[in-house]
């Protein structure tokens, strides 16, 4: 996302908007709406005719145009009254007019009116060659002319206006349709972000938009690039924070909420000239959410109709336009847009971590509710042995005393079990319990969690055989927590299958890249497809009817040991996953990553 | 246990508070174990199962006032919790060692405990994490007064050692399972020769390491890993269950007693 050096911009003219800025709302209007009430400018337009689409140069076109259509007229009307006498011909320069209307708008049509009266005064209407009129019958017919000339211009021309503002208004409510579909249908934020800023350079290209940054403000509020179009360019290269005026126009424009701009000069060799670089708050309610920058050519001026006007940078842009330009309205309403989906894509943020938190609580009731059980039964049966045994008065048998002492034994696992359990999870969930990884041999840690579930006394009778290849690499891994895992990993194996079955502990080197795979296989019960996801969710416990061997009951689990497993297994980029078929047994098999960059040197020999 | 006369002339006037060692076990000659834990529970329960094994029990409930009954009392063991109360338990054992040579067992609530390893490199002799059972708390007791025994007697005669099915012939540099001689590199068979002194011992990664190779490899702790698993591969009946050479996890190495 990193935005390469910026072009050296040689600043010519400082145009930032520094004019002291009115509380927020106010500024929200004026940027992104239309500038100045609409009515007044109608009127100013009729006025002038410079209000039509297109502008001046579009006006000066239809101008030269009247002038010649009025004399194609004059010229065809003066032949055909050689030849023959035809009452009210003058009703042709109507049809220059109408033309004038629809191709140019009002001010050529009025033009064009008033040529017309003035032509057919002059050339054939007695006395010829005058513009005096003899016959005062003749200055109604002259002046009905004129009248109807205006009018009818007038008239199609607006008819075409708002046909035109009608074509536009529907390419602005497509452009704004397909961006809200942007918005509405992306489901990844960075994806969504890029989206956007692309949809602004490819409709905003007419207005000479070549590349756009949305920035936003991270923690320390500093902004950051987060997405960008094209991904490439010297445009893109001119909105680069890493340029001191860039960057100080980007936090303004962050700070104060007001849109900021420079015109720098263009150092591509092929592309000679200006280049302009803008920077707007995006608002959302009363905050500013972020900035968005571009690049482009001198023209992406008009995007910002409150900008006070630039230094000419050329000769027709230069005029101040007090005219409301659509792609500036349509600018402001994606910038509106591209405002809600990051204040969405904060909002979702959020949700997550309410979410997180909501899961939080509930995983503490579920805890407390589950912790208490499990604290509370082992805690009894020992009370109910310790209080026999101490009982004055009474003489145990031998044989009784050691069925007391064994239930406190098995109690006093149980529970040290539990609360080994509790305090993994807990220090895995709070994150205090990162991984610290050294270089080890799987084989020793697979031996070392044997040897503890061997003191426990839950391989009793077992047969558990290790496959274990000499020739595997040291990985890396925190010994403790993968040892954690097997032994989590090797309870269940041996819970959940009959006495008489074999468990096989297996690692490998598989794949590309390397990865160690460690399988725990056992010839149990099984677990059911649906199943194969949810064990390792917290307080999970199989849904399939419990074991039938008579060993089965001796431990209850707590439905934490794949949870942690899991978690530990992320905490060391591995992958933890589980295949069976019910009835013949379950494979869990976890991966740890076997980087490239492992030692692979030895000890020396040592010189006695 | 030569020094027997010499702690009945220097008998402690009154060892400890309300609780103290069950008087049937004290004065009999039996071996001094001197228990530092503040945990009441942990103490009634060592001293009981202890003075069953025919050891003379005496507790401290903080730091200091154990260090003052090693200096009093001179016991032959010191069970010494990391957590007290009023210091560090790693500090303990800095400054027994200081001064006294007494075996150091240290008793930590957590596997991975860093404590642990910063007082076995102090000079404590073994740890054991809890909750332990007796048997194995014993089993530890007796294997660091053999040790002590060895060293401060001076006397290792044995030319010879011993456990389940691996011998070592120290003079012979010869080493043998079940009775079949197992070719070892000259470097293997000083690894083996240090944990078979050391044998019932855990021995950390850094000391094996400084012994054997000298202190620029210390830190060599994953290539060590290898080097073992090629050592049992020549001495273990299943490599990959090691029944002498066992791997204490994080710590180090113990060549396991059998026998």
């Amino acid at each position: 996302m990193a935005i390469k050096e910026p072009q050296r911009a040689n600043v010519r003219g400082q145009t930032a908007s520094l004019t002291p800025h009115p509380p927020p709302e106010r500024i929200v209007q004026p940027i992104f709406m239309a500038r100045s009430p609409r009515r007044a400018l109608r009127l100013r337009s009729l006025l002038t005719g410079l209000g039509a689409p297109g502008g001046l140069a579009r006006t000066l076109v239809g101008a030269v145009a009247g002038i010649i259509g009025v004399a194609l007229v004059t010229l065809t009307i003066g032949v055909v009254t050689t030849i023959t006498h035809v009452e009210n011909l003058s009703l042709i320069y109507l049809l220059v007019v109408i033309w004038l209307a629809v191709s140019f708008g009002r001010g050529p049509a009025i033009l064009a009116s008033f040529l017309s009266f003035l032509a057919y005064d002059f050339f054939f209407v007695p006395p010829l060659h005058r513009f005096t009129v003899d016959d005062p019958a003749q200055w109604i017919s002259l002046f009905a002319l004129l009248a109807t000339a205006l009018v009818l211009g007038q008239l199609t021309a607006s008819v075409q206006a708002h046909a035109h503002e009608s074509r536009t208004s529907q390419q602005r409510m497509a452009r704004l349709y397909a961006l809200a579909q942007v918005v509405a249908s992306s489901t990844d934020e960075e994806h969504l972000l890029e989206a956007l800023v692309q949809q602004v350079v490819q409709v905003f290209a007419s207005s000479g938009v070549a590349a756009t940054v949305l920035f936003l403000p991270d923690a320390k509020r500093q902004l950051v690039p987060r997405a960008l179009a094209p991904t490439e360019g010297a445009a893109l290269d001119a909105l680069s924070l890493t340029g001191r005026e860039q960057s100080a126009m980007a936090s303004y424009a962050l700070q104060h909420g007001a849109p900021v701009g420079i015109n720098v000069a263009s150092r591509q060799p092929h592309a000679p000239g200006e280049q302009s670089v803008y920077y707007f708050p995006l608002w959302s309610g009363h905050r500013v959410i972020g900035v968005l920058g571009i690049a482009g050519e001198p023209e992406t001026r008009r995007l910002v109709t409150r900008l006070p006007t630039l230094p000419a940078v050329s000769s027709l842009a230069a005029v101040p336009q007090p005219s409301i330009d659509p792609q500036a309205e349509l600018f402001a309403a994606f910038c509106g847009q591209i405002a809600l989906a990051v204040d969405r894509i904060a909002l979702r943020e959020q949700a997550i971590h309410a979410e997180g938190l909501r899961e939080g609580e509930r995983l503490k009731q579920v805890l407390l509710t589950s912790v208490t059980h499990d604290l509370r039964t082992p805690l009894a049966s020992i009370k109910a042995a310790t209080t026999s045994l101490l009982e004055p008065g009474m003489t145990w048998r031998v044989e009784d005393c050691h069925e007391f002492i064994e239930s406190i034994d098995a109690s006093v696992d149980r529970l040290s079990h539990l609360v080994r359990n509790v305090l993994d999870l807990s220090r895995l969930e709070s994150g205090a319990a990162a991984p610290q990884k050294d270089w080890y041999l799987i084989g020793d840690v697979i031996d070392t969690a044997l040897r503890q579930l061997e003191q426990a006394g839950q391989c009793k009778g077992r047969q558990v055989v290790v496959d274990v290849p000499e020739s595997l690499p040291l990985v890396p891994l925190d010994h403790d927590q993968i040892e954690r895992v097997l032994m989590n990993l090797l309870e269940n194996a041996l819970k959940y299958s009959p006495p008489e079955s074999v468990v096989q502990v297996q690692a490998r080197v598989v794949g590309a890249p390397p990865e160690l795979e460690v399988r725990v296989i056992d010839q149990g019960i099984g677990i059911s497809a649906d199943e194969l996801e949810l064990i390792f969710g917290k307080f999970y416990r199989g849904r399939q009817a419990p074991p039938t061997w008579p060993s089965a009951d001796a431990t209850v689990g707590t439905g934490l040991g794949l949870a942690i497993c899991a978690s530990i297994i992320q905490a060391h980029n591995g992958h933890l996953w589980a295949e069976s078929r019910p009835g013949q047994g379950t494979t869990l098999i976890f991966s740890l990553p076997v980087p490239a960059d492992r030692p692979q040197g030895a000890l020396p020999e040592v010189a006695l | 246990m030569q020094q027997d006369e010499q702690r009945a002339i220097n008998a402690p006037e009154q060892p400890a508070a309300e609780d103290a060692a069950p008087t049937s076990a004290r004065g009999t000659g039996g071996v001094r174990v001197l228990v530092i834990d503040d945990e009441p529970e942990i103490r009634r329960a060592v001293r009981t199962g202890l003075a069953g094994a025919n050891f003379v029990v005496e507790w401290a409930p903080t730091g200091a006032q154990g260090m003052d009954l090693v200096a009093r009392w001179h016991p032959d063991v010191v069970i010494l919790d990391l957590a007290l109360p009023d210091m560090d338990g790693v500090e303990v054992c800095r400054q027994l060692r200081s001064w006294s040579p007494v075996p150091i067992i240290v008793l930590s609530v957590r596997a991975g405990d860093q404590d642990k390893i910063t007082a076995l490199e102090l000079g404590a002799d073994d740890y054991l994490t809890k909750p332990f059972s007796m048997a194995e708390l014993i089993a530890r007791v007796r294997v660091a007064l053999r040790h002590a025994a060895q060293s401060s007697g001076g006397s290792r005669n044995d030319a010879q050692f011993q456990t389940g099915g691996l011998a070592l012939d120290f003079e012979r540099r010869r080493v043998t399972v079940d009775g079949a001689e197992v070719r070892l590199t000259p470097t293997e068979y000083e690894v083996l020769k240090y944990l078979a002194l050391n044998a019932g011992k855990v021995v950390t990664h850094r000391t094996l390491l400084r012994a054997v190779w000298g202190p620029h490899y210390e830190d060599e702790g994953h290539y060590l890993r290898v080097f073992v698993g090629q050592l049992r591969r020549k001495i273990e009946p299943d490599p990959s269950r090691p029944r002498y050479l066992l791997t204490e996890p994080g710590i180090g190495y113990r060549l396991q007693l059998i026998g």
